[in-house]
């Protein structure tokens, strides 16, 4: 068995570790890129949103490189992403590829559902095994979050700019190796002392943003643009409302700290919206009115004929909470250039008006 | 009297029979929108943001059109009309989706129906909405049983009788049968595409002065509708697979000799589920298959020209099958 699953965020630095601690082999997906991109898009229907055609892509070029069994998210009550397996079992079998799909409803069974999967892919490794295995691949996203956190905060007043960035490529480096849990948190510290020390920019008064919106493109760099990136470079202090240790602990763990969280979001978004949409629409609006006063700007990210990010986007303007959004549709046809203009454009609005209200404060 | 308006646009080809009985047993009086028209879509395509689907853009017209016409715009959120199937984002959030849009709307009525959570939800649910209107439970439940039965007829009526929507809820002629007709197609799709004439550009029409005969999903059998779910998803997982998925597997095996699938261009489960029934007809080879994209710059000249294309097409396979 070679197992493979897509590319989110930095979801196969936890996976590997966790696979390779319990001897089975398997198949990362070459790095998303750009003909990741287009091998998805040939081969999926053209209305179908951009993480359907990435993981397609993303499955494809594995089961090139011999992959054989493929893991995929699944379940009810996810939107689309629900039924995606199946059409890309379709779509993959008429391409003539020989392959076992694991579909993995991951908001229902939780935790003791991820190790049932373990235990069926190691073909019945012992509990004793896997459980430690399971618990080493998510702190390690946790150690990253924290990492990527801090990194958001840094690129904004860095003085060499790129410097964050790479310290942030050499602690995943350095967390993908590690085998033990008291290893990352050496890791951690290191690398968050070593951010510590970049030499900052003082005449920068740093802008709060937050990213947030569907899911899937809010985690995927390559699916948004390296927004982030982008954002750090002008200036802005970034604030994501999700990274990949928030889900995993919110998915598999009832966490009731991340229920708390939720639970404030939505109560936030109830006078505009009353109920849940699917995907993260409802928390798209709970967000801004919750966090309307705390940043200076949001940046939406929505895929391209994403339905619950599109009720968001239609309701956001009339809330009275007010702050600028900025909506980025994410699709296949979004280009670096473009995108870079409208960045430029909005950081100066919100610019501005921090400015103006600055001044009308004295 | 209340007078309550319903949109003439996505449920209403579904449930309007329901409706209209509950709100005039408990003594409302119902006005429908006028039939979509160039003002209405104009009116939804300016409010709404660009990347909203067709049907909710010319829903959101239909409300514009209702203004000043009616005490209250009734709106439901429907979650799930059978267990563990799902409906589309835009379904749970259209209430407030149309406040956010058309904020000079009458007040909206609202009532959230999700089949999943019960009975007793459900018909709390009902109650609450009733009680707007009579504050005797007993007078709203009957007149939620007259609606179920309401929509029980409606439903079989279209099944026994072989008839469309737009005949039952206007009364359209019913077909001329000894007119003949020279071929059987099956036009699948959301009712809302495929019963709202100015959206699709006349197709039934065109179809039927084609002397093309038509079946459409409300047709199917029950029974037919399972087999072609569970031979190509399995479960069922929207709502609307039925009418797509079920009705399109079942009619590539059974009555006709081509199948039409209109589907709402940005429409998320349409290009999941119309992929579906376009690979299995590849893997069927019987019938034809053919999508037909509809969004406000659609031109009619173009979908007549696809139209043609697809009936000559038609032709030429049968020809060829004769001679064979
Ligand atoms: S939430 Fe949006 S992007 Fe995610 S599956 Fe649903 S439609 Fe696609
Ligand atoms: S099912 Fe498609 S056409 Fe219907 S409301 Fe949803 S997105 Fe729009």
């Amino acid at each position: 068995m070679r197992v493979t699953a897509p590319h989110l965020a930095h979801l196969w630095v936890g996976l590997k570790g966790t696979l390779e601690e319990l001897g089975v082999e398997s198949v990362p997906p070459p790095p998303t890129s750009r003909r990741t991109l287009s091998l998805g898009v040939k081969y999926s229907p053209e209305g179908l949103c951009l993480p359907f055609k990435l993981t397609l892509g993303n499955f494809i070029e594995a089961l090139e490189a011999g992959a054989d069994t493929l893991l995929m998210a699944a379940g009810t009550g996810t939107c689309r992403l629900g039924r995606y397996h199946l059409l890309q079992k379709q779509i993959l079998q008429d391409l003539g590829y020989k392959f076992k799909m694991i579909p993995l409803g991951v908001s229902e069974k939780k935790f003791l559902g991820l190790l049932h999967i373990f235990k069926f892919i190691t073909g019945g490794a012992s509990w004793a095994k896997i459980i430690p295995a399971v618990l080493l691949g998510l702190k390690k996203y946790s150690v990253i979050d924290d990492i990527e956190r801090e990194v958001n905060r840094v690129r904004a007043v860095e003085r060499e700019k790129g410097a964050a960035s790479r310290i942030l490529r050499q602690a995943i480096t350095a967390i993908a190796e590690a085998k033990r849990p008291h290893s990352l948190r050496e890791i951690r510290k290191y690398y968050l002392e070593k951010l510590a020390q970049v030499p900052r920019n003082p005449n920068i008064q740093p802008l709060k943003v937050m990213v947030m919106g569907e899911f899937y493109v809010v985690l995927e760099p390559f699916s948004n643009l390296d927004v982030e990136i982008e954002l750090g470079k002008l200036g802005c202090e970034v604030h994501r409302n999700l990274y990949l240790s928030d889900w995993t602990k919110f998915s598999f763990f009832l966490n009731p700290l991340g229920m708390n969280e939720k639970q404030r979001v939505h109560r936030a978004a109830l006078p505009y919206l009353k109920r849940d949409v699917g995907g993260d629409g409802w928390e798209s609006v709970g967000e801004k009115v919750l966090h309307a006063q705390d940043y200076d700007g949001l940046i939406h990210l929505a895929p391209f004929t994403c339905m619950p990010e599109i009720i968001a986007e239609n309701i956001m303007p009339t809330t009275k909470e007010d702050v600028p959004v900025l909506t980025l549709i994410c699709d296949e046809q979004m280009g670096k250039p473009g995108m870079l203009t409208r960045l430029e454009a909005f950081v100066d609005l919100i610019r501005r008006r921090r400015k103006a209200r600055e001044k009308a404060a004295i | 009297m209340v007078t309550i308006g319903i949109p003439r646009a996505l449920l209403y080809y579904q449930y309007y029979p329901m409706w209209l009985t509950f709100f005039q047993e408990l003594g409302a009086q119902v006005v429908v929108s006028p039939p979509t028209n160039r003002a209405t879509l104009a009116e939804g395509v300016s409010r709404a943001v660009a990347e909203t689907c067709l049907p909710v853009k010319v829903f959101c017209g239909h409300v514009v059109s209702l203004i000043g016409a009616c005490d209250y715009v009734f709106v439901p959120a429907i979650r799930s009309m059978a267990y563990k199937v799902h409906n589309c984002s835009k379904f749970l959030g259209l209430p407030d989706l149309t406040r956010a849009v058309v904020p000079e709307s009458p007040p909206i009525l609202e009532v959230e129906i999700d089949v999943d959570q019960g009975k007793r939800a459900l018909y709390q649910a009902i109650y609450s909405l009733g009680r707007r209107f009579s504050c005797n439970p007993l007078k709203v439940k009957r007149a939620a049983q007259s609606a179920w039965q309401a929509h029980q007829d409606y439903v079989a009526r279209m099944r026994s009788q072989g008839l469309t929507p737009l005949q039952v809820l206007e009364g359209q002629s019913i077909r001329d049968e000894t007119r003949g007709y020279h071929l059987s197609l099956a036009v699948i799709g959301h009712p809302y595409l495929v019963y709202d004439s100015f959206v699709n550009h006349r197709l039934l029409e065109r179809l039927d002065r084609g002397g093309v005969k038509v079946y459409t999903p409300e047709m199917v059998p029950q029974a037919g509708l399972d087999e072609a779910m569970a031979q190509i998803v399995g479960q069922a997982y929207w709502t609307y697979e039925a009418e797509v998925v079920g009705a399109g597997g079942y009619y590539l095996e059974n009555q006709v000799a081509g199948v039409i699938g209109v589907a709402a261009f940005g429409c998320g489960p349409d290009s999941l589920m119309f992929e579906m029934v376009e690979r299995r007809a590849k893997k069927l080879r019987g019938c034809s298959f053919m999508s037909l994209m509809l969004d406000e710059h659609t031109a009619e000249a173009g979908l007549v020209t696809r139209l043609e294309a697809f009936l000559d097409m038609i032709q030429r396979r049968r020809q060829v099958t004769a001679c064979g």
